[in-house]
């Protein structure tokens, strides 16, 4: 394993041009180690160690951002909206997987005037495609293997469906995920057996089967049934802790266990 | 040339947000041969940020609402300029498109009776947009998402392949639009494309050329039929609630294909971004705040919309604090609150505040709700922004004000399509959504983006299937064609290795920082003739730097190598924006001129039309079709004396007078 450092003011390793712009009034110089990986030229992952100025409301995206324009331009990292709504920035940040756009440096800074260091890495239990960037298409396809679409038969009706408020508020919750992959690669048992659906999936199963306009429950419950299904689930909480939409997770996983057990046959 | 990566479709639809979508899953219902090819995940795409609703005139909540009071609210807002055939369409198919949502599953807040809830927006008389909580967007994104995996999965049932007639290439960009040249009489249906010259066939859209983002290898899509689906521009300016995405895409490949755009001057600035902390600017606050009884404040204390009601809203919106609150409860015996005026007008009134020195610490207004609900309430109708204050800028709603100013958010200008079939007057071109342009006028309403997105994608999806469905023969990407997009795509790495010194080498992350500095200070929110000279000055000397941008390092995943390439579209765009901008000698909607503050009833039949030849940007003036008499009908008079010239009113009369009827030629153009 290797590890350099890279100062702001050093322009003569790989990376932008650019000069750096001023250091804003009240920032910290704080370490940013990036776990780095380019599958073209890198053996293996390595940490790389960055210098960059943060204020304490700067989020970790914000210092990303400040490594790939000014201090290495081959960063790679998806992001998209940057406020929490997309779910294209999930990443293990100082061990927990977070949103970079949600963690804010104010909640991460070492008290007693200690160097901060920020460790980031990809999430866990995905190949690693470059850098922090993963290959999503395992966790898409668990996604897509619980059927997650409204299933209804009969005549579709020419205006709405009907749902109370009441029906509408039993599902809300697992209404709001934003498909990071937070929670499922989070999830111990994801690491180990990555056939295993994984709390996201199984969230947005939940989303369908507790829909009162659904007629698909049974077979999705049969799916999630299945050896790979909701039986794996050791109930750690590590998803509901890593749910950066608060989504009670594990209780989801637990509801779609007791209408396994107490469905009808 | 290496071997490229190959694919043939029927339809090519670029961009994978709600118009994108949609139209993809028409062209499949429609029979045909689909991929949707897009820069982000499937479902990242930037309507999840959309937060209101979506505006449909299904009067559930207010039975008085109906197609035509939205239709008049629409081109209200955008001050008449827009094209009143596709707000027509809107109001009229609005409806059927949001509940055609909800059968693919999608959660909606409800009435007591079980119907889909709506929620009042600014400038809809009616309480109109369907909602879920303030994350609508997401909802329709993932609803739509979820109806391409259901259709896969009955693609696989019956093909044995799950992407046998839909696939979607995601993280993949496309770079260029590849044409043909038919042989004379070889050329297609006639396509009703606006604008298109007569005589020589023009060039047909033959493909798309991409590459992955991950690999950084190129791919070929063969195809008759592409739509765009794009979005928006936003990533031009400094402070902007767009994401990364929108760096202009699909109007600088429409124009460089041959397409034209109109309206590329006006652009929405937001009137609530969040101003505090920098490292959130800009970010999004939603309308539905101001929706719900949120109110905006002066550093003195003062409601100050209240000073800034034009005169044509006058009857519309109350002049006093007790009228304007009473409206919440009682709609129908009162005039509306004037922090519901449309987007620019309380844009424009937030930024003449500041600029007196009422603004607050951080250079914005004060929006407050936590002296008008309790907290409990606040919490369960606008939970995602109680969240977002909270974690982000470390502000309780429920107990403070925000702080919100101005914030790019989105262009109403884009390509020129024909209103029935979204086609653009490059055959085989079609356009939906935000890159589109017309339908929004010269300022959009909050809420009429996600209808927008359903109603033209969908008719997007139909025009390019009846294209393709009807076409003699298939259109041929030559060799010639695709070595030269291969060329341009590569460009910056040649610029690295070439032999010039360093010195000349341009970052492309400083270069797009100078261009948004330049489009937020010189062609933002408040513009003067001078400092739009510069733009364009500024401009030129960004784009003959951006021939030099070299980026490091291999193909595969190269983020800066992207930016690189997006820069190129950005530019282009820009140079559209500020080139109308200068051009249009009026202040309407989206576009505010300090030095030509009133708005010009001769100008609102004029749009402004933008071509590319490969020198530049050429501007010309095209005269606004005049709306159809039964449409004018919907107006009072008076209402129209603000908007029209007086020679439009009396020949508008006089039509009527000859008794032509809407019946008798609807959608007729000329």
């Amino acid at each position: 394993m290797t590890a350099s450092t890279t100062s702001p003011t050093d322009q003569t390793t790989s990376g932008s041009r650019g000069t750096t712009p001023p250091v804003p009034e009240g920032a910290v110089a704080v370490t940013v180690k990036i776990r780095r990986f380019n599958p073209e030229v890198d053996p293996e992952p390595y940490w790389q160690s960055f210098e960059v100025p943060a204020l304490p409301t700067d989020r970790v995206l914000n210092l990303l951002h400040y490594v790939k324009w000014y201090l290495d331009g081959t960063l790679t990292f998806r992001r998209s909206c940057a406020h929490g709504i997309c779910g294209s920035d999930a990443m293990k940040i100082n061990g927990v997987n977070r949103l970079a756009c949600k963690v804010l440096m104010k909640d991460l800074f070492a008290g007693d005037g200690k160097q901060t260091t920020v460790t980031i890495e990809p999430i866990k239990g995905l190949p690693v495609h470059k850098d922090l960037l993963v290959d999503m298409e395992p966790f898409f396809e668990a996604f897509r293997a619980v059927k997650p679409y409204l299933i209804a038969y009969g005549n579709e009706p020419t205006r709405e469906r009907l749902q109370s408020q009441a029906d509408r508020a039993r599902f809300d919750d697992t209404t709001k995920c934003i498909l990071c992959a937070c929670c499922t690669t989070s999830c111990p048992v994801y690491w180990t057996e990555g056939s295993y659906f994984g709390p996201a999936a199984i969230v947005n199963a939940h989303r369908f089967i507790f829909d009162s306009r659904d007629e698909g429950a049974e077979e999705r419950l049969d799916i999630l049934n299945d050896v790979d299904g909701v039986w794996r689930c050791r109930t750690t909480f590590n998803c509901t802790d890593a749910c950066p939409r608060g989504i009670q997770v594990t209780k989801a996983i637990q509801e779609v266990k007791r209408a396994l057990l107490f469905r009808r046959t | 040339m290496t071997e490229l990566e190959r694919h043939s479709y029927d339809v090519v639809v670029i961009g994978a947000g709600g118009a994108g979508l949609r139209a993809a899953i028409e062209a499949h219902e429609q029979g045909l041969r689909t991929a949707v090819v897009c820069k982000s995940l499937f479902g990242k795409a930037h309507t999840v940020m959309a937060e209101g609703g979506i505006a449909a005139a299904m009067g559930n909540v207010n039975s008085r609402d109906s197609w035509q009071v939205h239709f008049r609210d629409t081109m209200r807002g955008g001050k008449f300029l827009n094209n009143w055939r596709m707000a027509e369409l809107h109001a009229k198919e609005a409806p059927d498109r949001v509940w055609e949502l909800e059968t693919y599953g999608a959660l909606f807040d409800r009435t007591g009776d079980g119907r889909i809830s709506q929620r009042n927006f600014g400038g809809h008389e009616y309480p109109r947009l369907a909602h879920v909580g303030d994350r609508t967007g997401l909802e329709l994104i993932r609803s739509l998402q979820q109806k391409i995996v259901a259709l896969q999965q009955a693609d696989r049932r019956e093909h044995g392949d799950y992407e046998a007639r839909l696939r979607v290439f995601a993280e993949c960009t496309v770079t260029e639009l590849l044409l043909d040249s038919p042989e004379p009489g070889q050329a297609g249906p006639a396509q009703t494309g606006p604008g298109q010259d007569t005589g020589a066939t023009p060039p047909r859209v033959a493909g798309a050329f991409a590459y992955w983002r991950e690999s950084g290898r190129f791919v070929v899509f063969e195809a008759p039929a592409v739509v765009l689906a794009t979005g928006g521009i936003g990533k031009s300016f400094k402070v902007t609630s767009n994401s990364w995405e929108y760096t202009g895409d699909g109007h600088a490949l429409a124009l460089r294909a041959g397409a034209s755009l109109i309206n590329m001057e006006f652009v929405q600035f937001h009137p609530t971004g969040m101003v505090w902390p920098p490292s959130v600017k800009g970010i999004l606050v939603t309308e539905s705040v101001r929706g719900d009884g949120g109110v905006l404040r002066n550093s003195e204390g003062r409601r100050f919309m209240f000073d800034y009601i034009p005169e044509v809203f006058k009857d519309k919106y109350a002049d006093n604090e007790d009228e304007a609150d009473r409206w919440y409860t009682d709609p129908d015996n009162n005039r509306r609150p004037p922090e519901l005026l449309p987007r620019d007008e309380v844009a424009r009134a937030i930024n003449a505040e500041v600029k007196a020195g009422r603004g607050t610490e951080h250079g914005g207004v004060f929006l407050d709700v936590s002296t008008r609900m309790s907290a409990d309430e606040i919490i369960r109708r606008l939970p995602s922004m109680h969240h977002q204050f909270k974690e982000l800028a470390d502000v309780d709603i429920t107990a403070e004000p925000m702080e919100v100013g101005p914030t790019c958010h989105y262009v109403m200008g884009g390509v020129e399509v024909d209103p029935d079939t979204a086609a653009s007057r490059v055959p085989g071109l079609f356009a939906a959504g935000e890159v589109a342009g017309g339908m929004h006028g010269s300022n959009r309403l909050g809420g009429n983006s996600l209808s927008d997105l359903l109603v033209f994608g969908r008719r997007a999806g139909l025009g390019a299937a009846d294209y393709v469905t009807a076409l003699r023969d298939r259109p041929r990407v030559t060799e010639q064609v695709l070595a030269q997009a291969e060329r341009t795509a590569l460009a910056p790495f040649a610029n690295l290795a070439g032999a010039g010194p360093a010195a000349d080498q341009e970052n492309p992350y400083t270069l797009h920082l100078e261009l948004q500095q330049v489009m937020n200070d010189l062609v933002g929110i408040i513009r003067r003739g001078a400092e739009m000279a510069q733009a364009l000055d500024r401009l030129d000397e960004l784009k003959r730097r951006a021939e030099h941008v070299a980026v490091e390092g291999h193909r595969q995943f190269n983020p800066g190598w992207h930016l690189a390439l997006d820069l190129r579209n950005m530019l282009l765009v820009s140079e559209c924006v500020a080139r109308s901008a200068l051009r249009r000698t009026e202040s309407r909607g989206g576009h505010t001129r300090d030095d030509y503050p009133r708005m010009d009833p001769r100008w609102r039949r004029k749009l402004l039309v933008c071509t590319a030849d490969g020198a530049g940007v050429e501007v010309a003036e095209r005269p606004q079709e005049p709306m159809r008499p039964d449409l004018v009908d919907l107006f009072e008079f008076t209402e129209l004396q603000k908007y029209l010239t007086g020679e439009e009113l009396a020949a508008g009369g006089a039509e009527r007078a000859a008794g032509r009827s809407a019946t008798e030629h609807p959608g007729e153009r000329s």
